[in-house]
Protein backbone atom coordinates (compact mmCIF):
# COMPACT_ATOMS: atom_id res chain seq x y z
CA UNK A 1 0.00 0.00 0.00
CA UNK A 2 2.44 2.36 1.02
CA UNK A 3 4.15 1.62 -2.55
CA UNK A 4 1.03 2.55 -4.17
CA UNK A 5 0.88 5.94 -2.08
CA UNK A 6 4.32 6.32 -3.06
CA UNK A 7 3.66 6.17 -6.87
CA UNK A 8 0.45 8.46 -6.97
CA UNK A 9 2.46 11.02 -4.61
CA UNK A 10 5.67 11.25 -7.15
CA UNK A 11 3.01 11.44 -10.61
CA UNK A 12 1.48 14.32 -9.53
CA UNK A 13 4.77 15.84 -8.00
CA UNK A 14 5.70 16.16 -11.40
CA UNK A 15 2.48 17.65 -11.90
CA UNK A 16 2.95 20.20 -8.75
CA UNK A 17 6.79 20.54 -8.97
CA UNK A 18 6.74 21.27 -12.76
CA UNK A 19 4.97 24.88 -11.72
CA UNK A 20 8.08 26.49 -10.81
CA UNK A 21 10.39 24.72 -13.57
CA UNK A 22 7.35 24.40 -16.39
CA UNK A 23 3.92 25.42 -15.98
CA UNK A 24 1.73 22.95 -18.86
CA UNK A 25 0.33 24.24 -20.98
CA UNK A 26 -3.34 23.91 -22.06
CA UNK A 27 -3.11 21.07 -25.01
CA UNK A 28 -0.85 19.44 -21.66
CA UNK A 29 -3.21 20.15 -19.08
CA UNK A 30 -5.86 18.87 -21.16
CA UNK A 31 -4.33 15.30 -21.67
CA UNK A 32 -3.44 15.59 -17.14
CA UNK A 33 -7.54 16.00 -16.89
CA UNK A 34 -8.18 12.95 -19.33
CA UNK A 35 -5.33 11.15 -17.97
CA UNK A 36 -6.33 11.19 -14.43
CA UNK A 37 -9.91 11.12 -15.34
CA UNK A 38 -9.25 7.93 -17.19
CA UNK A 39 -6.63 5.83 -14.74
CA UNK A 40 -9.38 5.98 -12.06
CA UNK A 41 -12.14 4.93 -14.89
CA UNK A 42 -10.00 1.75 -15.00
CA UNK A 43 -9.83 1.16 -11.18
CA UNK A 44 -13.45 1.45 -10.74
CA UNK A 45 -14.49 -0.62 -13.60
CA UNK A 46 -12.39 -3.44 -11.74
CA UNK A 47 -14.00 -2.57 -8.70
CA UNK A 48 -17.54 -2.74 -9.87
CA UNK A 49 -16.16 -6.75 -10.64
CA UNK A 50 -13.75 -7.48 -7.91
CA UNK A 51 -14.91 -5.33 -4.79
CA UNK A 52 -16.22 -8.15 -2.29
CA UNK A 53 -18.96 -5.15 -0.87
CA UNK A 54 -21.88 -3.56 -2.39
CA UNK A 55 -20.32 -0.08 -0.83
CA UNK A 56 -17.11 -0.88 -2.68
CA UNK A 57 -18.61 -1.83 -6.41
CA UNK A 58 -21.25 0.99 -5.95
CA UNK A 59 -18.02 3.14 -5.47
CA UNK A 60 -16.46 1.44 -8.20
CA UNK A 61 -19.42 2.06 -10.69
CA UNK A 62 -19.56 5.98 -9.26
CA UNK A 63 -16.16 6.38 -10.50
CA UNK A 64 -16.68 5.33 -13.36
CA UNK A 65 -19.94 7.10 -14.42
CA UNK A 66 -18.66 10.57 -12.58
CA UNK A 67 -15.36 10.09 -14.30
CA UNK A 68 -16.20 9.11 -17.69
CA UNK A 69 -19.12 12.16 -17.82
CA UNK A 70 -15.94 14.53 -16.99
CA UNK A 71 -13.91 13.46 -20.08
CA UNK A 72 -17.12 13.32 -21.91
CA UNK A 73 -17.43 17.30 -21.54
CA UNK A 74 -13.27 17.66 -21.11
CA UNK A 75 -12.85 15.99 -25.20
CA UNK A 76 -16.52 18.10 -25.80
CA UNK A 77 -14.53 21.06 -24.67
CA UNK A 78 -11.24 20.70 -26.89
CA UNK A 79 -13.03 19.69 -29.71
CA UNK A 80 -14.88 22.61 -29.33
CA UNK A 81 -11.08 24.69 -29.13
CA UNK A 82 -9.86 22.78 -31.81
CA UNK A 83 -6.84 22.10 -28.99
CA UNK A 84 -4.99 18.51 -29.33
CA UNK A 85 -4.35 17.38 -26.10
CA UNK A 86 -0.31 16.90 -25.57
CA UNK A 87 0.98 13.82 -23.93
CA UNK A 88 3.52 14.93 -21.14
CA UNK A 89 5.54 13.52 -18.38
CA UNK A 90 2.67 13.97 -15.99
CA UNK A 91 0.28 12.21 -17.59
CA UNK A 92 2.43 9.46 -18.46
CA UNK A 93 3.66 8.76 -15.02
CA UNK A 94 -0.38 9.24 -14.26
CA UNK A 95 -0.67 6.62 -16.72
CA UNK A 96 2.39 4.14 -15.43
CA UNK A 97 1.05 4.77 -11.51
CA UNK A 98 -2.87 3.73 -12.52
CA UNK A 99 -1.33 1.03 -14.89
CA UNK A 100 0.71 -0.48 -11.71
CA UNK A 101 -2.44 0.11 -9.05
CA UNK A 102 -4.65 -2.29 -11.52
CA UNK A 103 -1.81 -4.59 -11.74
CA UNK A 104 -1.67 -4.82 -7.95
CA UNK A 105 -5.26 -4.86 -7.21
CA UNK A 106 -5.39 -7.82 -9.92
CA UNK A 107 -3.28 -9.93 -7.34
CA UNK A 108 -5.98 -9.27 -3.87
CA UNK A 109 -9.28 -10.51 -3.21
CA UNK A 110 -11.96 -9.96 -0.98
CA UNK A 111 -11.33 -7.56 1.86
CA UNK A 112 -7.55 -6.86 0.56
CA UNK A 113 -8.98 -6.22 -2.61
CA UNK A 114 -11.26 -3.72 -0.67
CA UNK A 115 -8.93 -2.32 0.84
CA UNK A 116 -6.08 -1.74 -0.89
CA UNK A 117 -8.71 0.15 -3.50
CA UNK A 118 -10.22 2.25 -1.81
CA UNK A 119 -7.03 3.57 0.25
CA UNK A 120 -5.65 4.18 -3.22
CA UNK A 121 -9.07 6.25 -3.94
CA UNK A 122 -8.58 8.10 -0.84
CA UNK A 123 -4.46 8.95 -1.78
CA UNK A 124 -5.12 9.82 -5.59
CA UNK A 125 -8.10 11.63 -5.32
CA UNK A 126 -6.14 13.74 -2.67
CA UNK A 127 -2.90 13.84 -5.17
CA UNK A 128 -5.24 15.04 -7.73
CA UNK A 129 -7.06 17.70 -5.99
CA UNK A 130 -3.59 18.76 -5.12
CA UNK A 131 -2.57 19.25 -8.84
CA UNK A 132 -5.89 20.79 -9.49
CA UNK A 133 -5.27 23.38 -6.41
CA UNK A 134 -1.53 24.12 -7.29
CA UNK A 135 -0.89 23.56 -11.11
CA UNK A 136 -3.23 23.34 -13.42
CA UNK A 137 -5.87 25.73 -12.00
CA UNK A 138 -3.15 28.22 -11.81
CA UNK A 139 -1.72 27.25 -15.33
CA UNK A 140 -4.61 27.41 -17.54
CA UNK A 141 -5.11 29.80 -20.01
CA UNK A 142 -7.95 29.33 -21.62
CA UNK A 143 -10.80 30.57 -19.19
CA UNK A 144 -13.65 27.33 -20.80
CA UNK A 145 -10.60 25.30 -19.56
CA UNK A 146 -10.02 26.83 -16.07
CA UNK A 147 -14.42 26.85 -15.88
CA UNK A 148 -14.45 23.01 -16.43
CA UNK A 149 -11.53 21.81 -14.01
CA UNK A 150 -13.30 24.41 -11.14
CA UNK A 151 -16.66 22.91 -12.28
CA UNK A 152 -15.61 19.44 -11.60
CA UNK A 153 -13.18 19.87 -8.64
CA UNK A 154 -16.49 19.44 -6.20
CA UNK A 155 -16.97 16.13 -7.53
CA UNK A 156 -13.28 15.26 -6.67
CA UNK A 157 -13.51 16.68 -3.58
CA UNK A 158 -17.09 14.40 -2.68
CA UNK A 159 -15.15 11.29 -4.10
CA UNK A 160 -12.20 12.01 -1.07
CA UNK A 161 -14.68 11.99 1.47
CA UNK A 162 -16.93 9.02 0.15
CA UNK A 163 -13.86 7.14 -0.01
CA UNK A 164 -12.27 8.13 3.48
CA UNK A 165 -15.93 6.81 4.68
CA UNK A 166 -15.73 4.14 3.33
CA UNK A 167 -11.84 3.26 4.39
CA UNK A 168 -13.16 4.09 8.16
CA UNK A 169 -15.40 1.77 7.92
CA UNK A 170 -13.03 -0.74 7.13
CA UNK B 1 -33.47 38.87 -6.41
CA UNK B 2 -33.34 42.32 -4.48
CA UNK B 3 -35.59 41.07 -1.77
CA UNK B 4 -33.56 38.07 -1.21
CA UNK B 5 -30.18 40.45 -1.24
CA UNK B 6 -31.55 42.56 1.56
CA UNK B 7 -32.90 39.57 3.32
CA UNK B 8 -29.47 37.95 3.44
CA UNK B 9 -27.73 41.08 4.14
CA UNK B 10 -30.30 41.19 7.67
CA UNK B 11 -29.82 38.09 8.03
CA UNK B 12 -26.30 38.77 8.57
CA UNK B 13 -26.72 41.74 10.31
CA UNK B 14 -28.78 40.48 12.55
CA UNK B 15 -26.76 37.05 13.02
CA UNK B 16 -27.18 35.59 16.55
CA UNK B 17 -28.66 38.10 18.61
CA UNK B 18 -31.54 38.22 16.56
CA UNK B 19 -32.17 34.95 15.11
CA UNK B 20 -36.42 34.89 15.71
CA UNK B 21 -36.98 37.86 13.74
CA UNK B 22 -34.60 36.41 10.66
CA UNK B 23 -36.70 33.30 11.18
CA UNK B 24 -39.85 35.23 10.99
CA UNK B 25 -38.21 37.24 7.74
CA UNK B 26 -37.26 33.54 6.02
CA UNK B 27 -40.81 32.57 6.86
CA UNK B 28 -42.26 35.40 4.76
CA UNK B 29 -43.92 33.95 1.25
CA UNK B 30 -41.05 34.98 -1.36
CA UNK B 31 -42.74 38.11 -3.50
CA UNK B 32 -46.17 37.20 -2.20
CA UNK B 33 -46.87 36.34 -5.87
CA UNK B 34 -50.49 35.34 -6.83
CA UNK B 35 -52.67 34.27 -4.07
CA UNK B 36 -53.83 30.59 -5.03
CA UNK B 37 -52.24 29.99 -8.70
CA UNK B 38 -49.52 26.96 -8.03
CA UNK B 39 -45.95 28.63 -8.96
CA UNK B 40 -43.30 25.96 -10.73
CA UNK B 41 -39.88 27.10 -9.57
CA UNK B 42 -36.61 25.62 -10.66
CA UNK B 43 -33.83 24.76 -9.18
CA UNK B 44 -30.60 24.14 -11.37
CA UNK B 45 -27.98 21.97 -10.15
CA UNK B 46 -24.51 23.17 -11.65
CA UNK B 47 -21.05 22.45 -10.30
CA UNK B 48 -21.95 19.77 -7.22
CA UNK B 49 -23.91 23.29 -6.14
CA UNK B 50 -28.20 23.59 -5.81
CA UNK B 51 -28.79 26.74 -7.30
CA UNK B 52 -30.30 28.62 -5.20
CA UNK B 53 -29.77 26.45 -2.38
CA UNK B 54 -32.83 27.04 0.14
CA UNK B 55 -36.03 27.31 -1.72
CA UNK B 56 -39.72 28.23 0.14
CA UNK B 57 -42.66 27.49 -2.17
CA UNK B 58 -46.64 27.18 -1.22
CA UNK B 59 -48.26 23.81 -0.61
CA UNK B 60 -49.28 23.21 -4.27
CA UNK B 61 -46.26 24.48 -6.28
CA UNK B 62 -43.83 22.57 -8.37
CA UNK B 63 -40.22 22.16 -8.19
CA UNK B 64 -37.95 21.32 -10.91
CA UNK B 65 -34.25 20.20 -10.11
CA UNK B 66 -32.32 20.24 -13.75
CA UNK B 67 -28.92 18.15 -13.78
CA UNK B 68 -26.54 20.68 -15.61
CA UNK B 69 -23.15 18.33 -14.00
CA UNK B 70 -21.70 16.04 -16.62
CA UNK B 71 -22.81 13.17 -14.45
CA UNK B 72 -25.95 12.25 -11.85
CA UNK B 73 -26.94 13.81 -8.98
CA UNK B 74 -30.33 13.21 -6.48
CA UNK B 75 -32.35 15.43 -4.83
CA UNK B 76 -33.02 13.07 -1.97
CA UNK B 77 -34.62 14.38 1.78
CA UNK B 78 -34.76 10.71 3.29
CA UNK B 79 -37.97 9.39 3.92
CA UNK B 80 -39.72 12.28 2.27
CA UNK B 81 -38.98 12.61 -1.32
CA UNK B 82 -36.00 10.76 -3.90
CA UNK B 83 -35.73 11.96 -7.36
CA UNK B 84 -32.81 8.67 -7.68
CA UNK B 85 -30.82 9.61 -10.24
CA UNK B 86 -31.04 12.16 -12.44
CA UNK B 87 -29.06 11.79 -15.40
CA UNK B 88 -26.73 14.17 -16.80
CA UNK B 89 -28.87 17.11 -18.44
CA UNK B 90 -32.18 16.02 -17.04
CA UNK B 91 -34.31 16.96 -14.56
CA UNK B 92 -36.79 15.68 -12.22
CA UNK B 93 -40.08 17.33 -11.24
CA UNK B 94 -41.77 17.26 -7.18
CA UNK B 95 -44.87 18.56 -6.31
CA UNK B 96 -45.17 19.79 -3.36
CA UNK B 97 -47.79 18.70 -1.18
CA UNK B 98 -47.32 19.10 2.63
CA UNK B 99 -46.06 22.08 4.46
CA UNK B 100 -42.24 21.73 6.13
CA UNK B 101 -39.36 22.63 6.34
CA UNK B 102 -36.83 19.63 4.13
CA UNK B 103 -33.41 19.22 4.01
CA UNK B 104 -32.26 17.34 0.69
CA UNK B 105 -29.06 16.11 -0.27
CA UNK B 106 -27.10 14.05 -3.56
CA UNK B 107 -26.53 10.52 -2.14
CA UNK B 108 -24.15 10.62 -4.82
CA UNK B 109 -22.37 13.40 -3.76
CA UNK B 110 -23.92 13.46 0.13
CA UNK B 111 -21.54 17.41 0.41
CA UNK B 112 -24.30 18.22 -1.30
CA UNK B 113 -26.86 19.94 0.67
CA UNK B 114 -30.04 21.82 -0.14
CA UNK B 115 -33.26 23.10 1.85
CA UNK B 116 -37.28 23.43 0.72
CA UNK B 117 -39.62 24.56 2.88
CA UNK B 118 -43.15 24.47 1.73
CA UNK B 119 -45.67 26.63 3.84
Amino acid sequence: MKKIGIVVASALFLAAGGVAAQAPNDAQIAHIVVTANQVDIDAGKLAEKMGSTKAVKDFGKQMVTDHSGVNKQAVALVTKLKVTPEDNPTSQSLKSGGQENVKNLKTLKGKAFDKAYIDHEVAYHQQVLDAVDKTLLPSAKNEELKALITKVRPAFVAHLEHAKMLQSKM
Amino acid sequence: MRTRTLRFALALVCAGALLPSVAVFAAEPAGAASAAKPATHRVVIDGLKYEPEALTVRRGDTIVWTNKDPFPHTVTATGKFDSHDIAANGSWKYVARTAGDYAYICTLHPNMKGTLRVE
